[in-house]
């Protein structure tokens, strides 16, 4: 423990997660600019390396004259909110069906990993559509769709991981000695399959944020007036002839938010549950 | 073998009247169908009436069946926008889909394959380290955005291929690579880390000892084994085709499932979306399927039954 | 000599330093003669019969220094491609240690037999087949015409073994290379091996090497045997010779430690101590840490005595 935890922490990675972290929970006191706040007069004003582009808006303007740099950091707060929402409330549900399943076996496990098998059978953007059709679509739409989708990968693996737990002997004595099958789950379960559900969490950050910008981009996810890196591309591909760097910055935001989290989640998975390697 | 068949098949279908259900339930979530059928001013006598003659007013599972009934043959009724049988519509489209899919696939597999085996043959040098550095890449960029740089370099700056539209092979080409890139990476690393236990093993080595030139030992001997847990993972990976085909289809204007579905989306238009939702859903069971009754063909263990 | 190796050196490299796997071993193997090398493990004799073939481990093994030579050719600066074509499975064969290993599980039997017969160009299309399933009916593998088509695993561990030496002996080698091939197998199909080992060489009239660590089976095989330990060879000789009057007390040791059918007391002397680290050997004698006969002089490299025709050791009590 102490310094030891902490060698070859990807110091740049977390850097990244950092700086979201800080942009996400700052909100508009720390805009340079009002994100939605329009400027015709520097309406596709380039970044500030090519002529015409200044440090006053350092990644230049979109066709609205919007600083970009100020919609990049006012992104970062619905992909924070959606990823801790989604990630909470899929790990939960994933977590407690997959120790139901794994912990009574029989044809509670059957039921449940059928269930399993048929929510994989529909494509999660599907999904998405048609529940984008259905409901109004927005920030919540996303973390249900989300939810719906990434539920069943936790529940396999933590399913997986109680049933090894339940041939160890402390279960068996546990049970025998008359302790409530909560406090089993609370004091003997839970603890054991802790590491894993943090190994998990962290690596499916990455994958809510991509799956968020792309519903976001299809209209499916969030709408106007709030800002999302994903619904920044779709409005900058109308323009993308005149603008290119409209349409690079959000994305490199995307895959630089992407890449640390995957990073740092693949650094976490080594430090405390190696055998998830295979994911 | 013929009972592991039958077994796959049940759990298909049942996966199939699984993801039925979800898709019937969730599209009533979104209220009475019957007031996108008829006009705003309709008298009620006639909401009624029309109610009545669709079985709307009976049991949500009765619903259900009668829904499951007409999928059965066909009948997903008419699109509200196009006014034609949904599943015409699905049908026509679907073929685009495939083939997109289909070549996403092939060019994933086609750099997978190469970058893999070459990763594992000259393990930590540049092909290997290259390829690392890609895949971390290729797994934070989504499908959408890599399609719509691709339209930026390749389309509009350098003007070597089309950025949309559907029939000859220049128009293929982008929207496949933006399908495939984002499974490029994993199986790269399946295929990398499957060669790498390959070439440990002792039967290569004696391949070796026997005089086998390198070349057959790393594509045929090597190789055909290394495969085995790449196929094994091709039907969630052209299951993922169709899933990315929503958002590649709508960059790109193909005229597929995926775009008919989004459009259909915005329109309400919610025969479509039901017959393009369970379509793909169907894809996607029979992929896996297949997948699972093929892996006899290149691993014998399977195929006799071991 | 079919087979003459003076001086071999194979180091490994490996992160804690250079490992001298193989530092001067000098072998002869006569045309139709099988040699028993025997050792623990770790003793060098895998890597010594990996390095007739320059097989060893990508990027570590090297051979420094030395000669191999069959029928008078110089293996050591053969080119990779020459040794692959001429060389490997052509003139020298393998066998190695686990059958149940050493077949590639996604490939025919017929395949796989057929292989290095198609890559030395002894035969090819319909010859090929004829070829295989005259090769499998000489290792004795049931009905094998019927059976091209099988997978390694429809088949038991000692008919694996078969097919192994099947594809070993297709190109009629002239030196085949067994490492341990019966180690991995129940006693009865040990016995079948060995057999099937007998009548290859009266068949072929090919050289054997057999690697081994087990003596038994080296005396029921062989007529000549050399001792191995630590990287190099501590005695060599008939196999009678070594039995009767073991020189080395390291193969004096290694025979107390076979328990004997019909001794009056089974005496299992295991020998106390490990062998030294290949990595920084001690300059004189390799064994002298672990040797109840221990003198000064051990210290420096004890000389190769004569003992008798073809009879060797070296050791500073011989002298």
């Amino acid at each position: 423990m102490g310094a030891s935890m902490f060698r070859g922490v990807p110091w740049l990675p977390l850097l990244v997660i950092a700086a979201v972290g800080v942009c996400a929970a700052g909100g508009e006191a720390i805009l340079p600019f009002d994100a939605n706040e329009l400027d015709l007069g520097i309406a596709f004003k380039p970044p500030f390396w090519l002529a015409g582009g200044d440090m006053t808006n350092p990644l230049g303007a979109d066709n609205l004259g919007r600083d970009i740099l100020s919609r990049i950091m006012a992104g970062s707060r619905v992909s924070v909110i959606v990823a801790f929402y989604a990630i909470l409330f899929s790990g939960g549900i994933g977590a407690v069906i997959g120790m139901i399943a794994g912990y009574f076996g029989g044809w509670v496990d059957t039921l449940l990993m059928r269930l399993i098998e048929i929510q994989q059978s529909v494509p999660s953007i599907a999904l998405a559509l048609i529940l984008a059709a259905a409901l109004e679509p927005g920030l919540s739409t996303v973390v249900v769709v989300i939810v719906l989708t990434y539920w069943a990968w936790y529940a396999r693996i933590i399913r997986g991981e109680i049933m090894a737990l339940k041939g160890r002997d402390y279960i068996a004595f546990a049970r025998v000695a008359g302790v409530g099958t909560p406090t089993i789950f609370v004091r003997h379960l839970l603890p054991n399959i802790f590491n894993t559900l943090v190994v998990l969490a962290t690596l499916q950050v990455g994958q809510v944020i991509l799956f968020e910008a792309s519903l976001s981009f299809l209209g499916l996810g969030i709408q106007q007036p709030d800002i999302s890196w994903g619904l920044m591309l779709a409005d900058a591909r109308q323009y993308i002839t005149n603008a290119w760097w409209a349409i690079t910055m959000p994305g490199i935001a995307i895959m630089l938010t992407c890449l640390s989290s995957n990073i740092f989640g693949d650094w976490l998975r080594d430090r405390l549950d190696p055998q998830l390697r295979q994911l | 073998m013929s009972g592991f068949f039958i077994r796959r098949l049940l759990q298909g279908v049942i996966s199939i009247i699984g993801a039925s259900m979800i898709i019937f339930v969730i599209s009533r979530l979104s209220g009475d169908p019957i007031l996108m059928l008829l006009p705003n001013d309709a008298p009620t006598s006639m909401i009624e009436e029309t109610r009545r003659n669709l079985g709307l007013d009976r049991p949500l599972w009765v619903q259900y069946l009668i829904f499951a009934q007409n999928a059965l043959v066909g009948d997903f009724g008419n699109s509200y926008r196009w006014k034609m049988p949904a599943l015409k519509l699905i049908l026509d489209r679907l073929p685009a889909t495939i083939e997109l899919a289909m070549c996403g696939l092939l060019f994933s597999v086609a750099v997978a394959v190469p970058v893999g085996v070459m990763s594992a043959v000259h393990r930590g040098g540049w092909i290997d380290r290259i390829g690392r550095v890609f895949a971390m890449l290729g797994q934070a960029m989504p499908a959408f955005w890599v399609g719509l740089l691709l339209i930026l370099v390749f389309a509009i700056k350098l003007n070597w291929l089309p950025a949309f539209g559907h029939g000859s092979w220049s128009q293929l080409v982008l929207p496949a690579i933006s399908l495939g890139w984002y499974p490029v990476a994993a199986q790269t690393r399946i295929v990398r880390s499957a060669m790498l236990d390959v070439l440990d093993s002792d039967h290569i080595r004696l391949s070796r000892a026997l005089g086998t030139p390198e070349r057959l030992i790393i594509w045929k001997y090597a190789l055909r084994n290394a495969a085995v847990p790449l196929l094994t993972m091709l039907g969630v990976y052209f299951a993922a085709m169709l899933g990315g085909a929503f958002v590649v289809e709508t960059i790109f204007a193909w005229p597929g499932v995926g775009r008919t579905v989004v459009e259909a989306v915005f329109a309400r238009d919610f025969p479509v979306v039901q017959a393009g939702v369970l379509f793909t859903s169907i894809l996607f069971v029979m992929s896996n399927l297949l997948v699972d009754l093929s892996y006899g063909l290149v691993d014998p263990r399977i195929r006799n039954g071991r | 000599m079919l087979l003459s190796v003076r001086d071999l050196q194979t180091h490994l490299h490996l992160k804690r330093g250079v490992l001298r796997a193989v530092d001067g071993v000098s072998l002869d193997v006569a045309e139709g003669e099988t040699l028993g090398l025997v050792g623990e493990s770790g003793s060098g004799k895998t890597l010594t019969g990996l390095s007739l073939l320059r097989l060893l481990p990508k990027g570590s093994g090297r051979i420094v220094g030395g000669s191999i030579k069959l029928d008078g050719q110089e293996l050591t600066t053969l080119s990779e491609a020459a040794l692959a074509r001429d060389i490997r499975g052509r003139k020298i064969a393998m066998i190695m240690q686990d059958p149940m290993t050493s077949l590639n599980p996604v490939f025919s039997i017929g395949d796989q037999v057929g292989s290095p017969l198609r890559n030395h160009d002894i035969a090819r299309g319909a010859a090929l087949r004829s070829a295989v399933v005259d090769v499998l009916q000489r290792v004795r593998l049931p009905s094998p015409a019927d059976r091209l088509g099988d997978y390694p695993h429809q088949f038991s561990g000692g008919q694996r073994q078969r097919i192994v030496a099947a594809m070993a002996i297709g190109c009629t080698p002239r030196l085949l290379v067994a490492d341990e091939p019966t180690t991995a197998l129940d006693v009865t199909i040990q016995v079948q091996i060995i057999n099937l080992l007998r009548n290859i060489q009266a068949d072929t009239g090919a050289g054997i090497i057999l690697i081994t660590h087990d003596l038994g089976v080296a005396a029921s095989l062989c007529r000549r045997i050399a001792v191995m330990y630590a990287g190099q060879i501590i005695e060599t000789g008939p196999v009678r010779a070594i039995y009767r009057t073991p020189s080395h007390p390291y193969t004096q040791a290694l025979l107390a430690a076979i328990p004997r059918l019909g001794a009056k007391r089974a005496r299992l002397t295991a020998i106390a101590g490990q062998p030294p680290s290949l990595i920084d050997p001690p300059t004189g004698c390799r064994f002298a840490a672990r040797c109840t006969l221990r003198m000064d002089k051990c210290a420096e490299a004890p000389p190769n005595v004569t003992l008798s025709d073809g009879h060797s050791a070296a050791c500073w009590k011989l002298v």
